[in-house]
């Protein structure tokens, strides 16, 4: 009880919950359109999901000074291409944010001559640049624990003085199996990267899927959506499993 | 900036700050008829007065939770009477929450057959005895802070010593002059006015609580039809009271501790 309450009681805690729920309803809405006698129940998952989904822009009105704010940290990072990452990717949700402003101004009624089609596609492209951002700094410090491993390894490996085994044979499918082993290593040994990526994945199907650049079906848009607001939760939850710029 | 993003992380800042935009719509709405405004503007006011209305509603869901927590927490109070008017503030607020979260399912279109009115009328009820509950703990602190100025007054008095024998002389409207009762009633009166006046002054935190709740009580009033107060009062008690739980948000030093 307690635990649901810290997290209710933090905005974007609240929020990550009612995008679980607004992606859990497209979700089953796919799992169920193709059963008979359902349709009560997808007409009553889609009006969940157009009430949640209109409703959570309360909670991003505002975000566009919380964006702005983490760009002036990115700014910060010692390392430069995450800085350069980040603080680009920040400077994306800040435009996202301000598109998403125009939008909701557009649902409630204040403005008038807004095309939507238009500033959701301006949303959408933003946003998606933002996570490909994302993605590069996510990839970039994969790629650096990798090498940690990877020199840890041959550390290893020098001390116990076994000779390396070659062999010519199957040298492509060795080199694979080496190279996952490795990139399961760093991910295992770094959950926060490892959240951080399984998230901004998850999130990219969102925006390639509106673009038109890569079309998935509502279930997978569904499900990703869902376990990147579950993998947002859990940072939320354990502020230790969000992932620091250095 | 720090400050902002400090205070919007809270859910319960937006839910404030969407409550008091929502009174500023109604009040604005009413003073815009008032002085005969274009139609067009009229229902562009109420209209994202509902909007603010339904998303407040969105933002709300889950507090049952935290009320019966609070509630919970009451329970253990050493103060009998701050005991049971602080816990059954949060019963009825946790019942509040629910009645708010039915009538939020009923305008989502997850359970269209809830009765609107109903559910609206009960949800007000339960908030209705939930401020009631808060107001009793407000004057209950006020005559506990009273008597011990009072107490405190009277000590120095005594120490002091120079007003004792005052205190005994009869004079002018003591006991047993006809005609003096009067003048005595009013000055006993403007001095406990004075006492109130400064004890209010003395702590803050229960002065907010005070007016936060005074404003808050007008809302379900109008509501229930107990008291009609009219769209402008109720929108301009409901922004003061916003801005007030806004305050002490931003400032928990303000809040008033159990």
């Amino acid at each position: 009880m307690d635990a649901f309450i810290r997290v209710a009681n933090q905005s974007q805690g609240r929020d990550r919950l009612f995008r679980a729920t607004q992606h859990a309803c497209m979700l089953l809405r796919y799992l169920l359109e193709s059963k008979a006698g359902k349709e009560a129940v997808v007409t009553k998952l889609k009006n969940l999901e157009t009430s949640v989904s209109t409703g959570r822009k309360w909670f991003r009105l505002g975000n566009v000074l919380h964006a702005i704010q983490a760009t002036e940290q990115s700014i910060q990072a010692t390392d430069l291409v995450p800085r350069l990452c980040l603080t680009l990717a920040n400077l994306n949700r800040v435009v996202y944010y301000i598109c998403d402003t125009v939008l909701w101004a557009k649902s409630v009624g204040l403005t008038s001559g807004i095309n939507r089609e238009k500033w959701q596609m301006r949303a959408a492209r933003h946003y998606y640049y933002f996570l490909l951002l994302s993605l590069v700094r996510d990839l970039y410090e994969v790629l650096l624990h990798m090498g940690q491993v990877a020199r840890d390894r041959a550390k290893r490996e020098k001390s116990s003085g076994d000779p390396p085994k070659y062999s010519v044979a199957n040298e492509e499918s060795e080199w694979l199996q080496s190279f996952l082993l490795l990139l399961f290593q760093s991910l295992k040994r770094n959950p926060p990267l490892f959240l951080d990526t399984v998230k901004n994945f998850c999130d990219i199907l969102i925006p390639l899927n509106q673009l038109g650049i890569y079309k998935s079906n509502l279930g997978v848009v569904g499900f990703g959506g869902l376990v990147s607001s579950v993998a947002g939760l859990i940072t939320v939850v354990y502020p230790q499993l969000k992932l620091k710029a250095r | 900036m720090d400050a902002w993003v400090r205070f919007s992380a809270q859910s319960q800042a937006r839910e404030r700050l969407c409550r008091a935009a929502q009174y500023a719509c109604s009040l604005l709405g009413h003073a815009l008829q008032r002085h005969g405004a274009s139609p067009e503007l009229q229902k562009q006011i109420r209209q994202l007065e509902g909007h603010l209305s339904l998303g407040r509603k969105l933002l709300r869901l889950g507090n049952s939770a935290d009320a019966l927590e609070s509630a919970k927490r009451a329970v253990h109070l050493s103060d009998v009477v701050l005991r049971f008017c602080i816990t059954v503030s949060h019963l009825n607020r946790a019942l509040y929450f629910a009645c708010d979260n039915v009538l939020w399912a009923g305008k989502s279109g997850l359970a269209p057959r809830v009765d609107q009115e109903k559910w609206a009328q009960r949800s007000f009820r339960y908030y209705l005895f939930s401020l009631i509950m808060n107001l009793s703990r407000d004057a209950y602190e006020i005559r506990l802070l009273m008597e011990q100025e009072t107490s405190a007054h009277s000590r120095r008095m005594k120490i002091s010593g120079v007003g004792v024998s005052g205190l005994e002389t009869g004079g002018p409207g003591g006991p047993g002059t006809p005609g003096g009762c009067l003048p005595q009633l009013a000055l006993k009166f403007r001095l406990r006015i004075l006492l109130l006046a400064r004890v209010l002054r003395d702590h803050p935190p229960l002065l907010l609580d005070v007016l936060r709740n005074a404003c808050d009580l007008f809302i379900p009033l109008d509501k229930l039809g107990l008291w009609r107060c009219g769209p402008g009062i109720v929108g301009l008690c409901g922004l003061i009271s916003s801005v007030l739980s806004i305050l002490t948000l931003i400032c928990p030093w303000l809040r008033l501790k159990p």
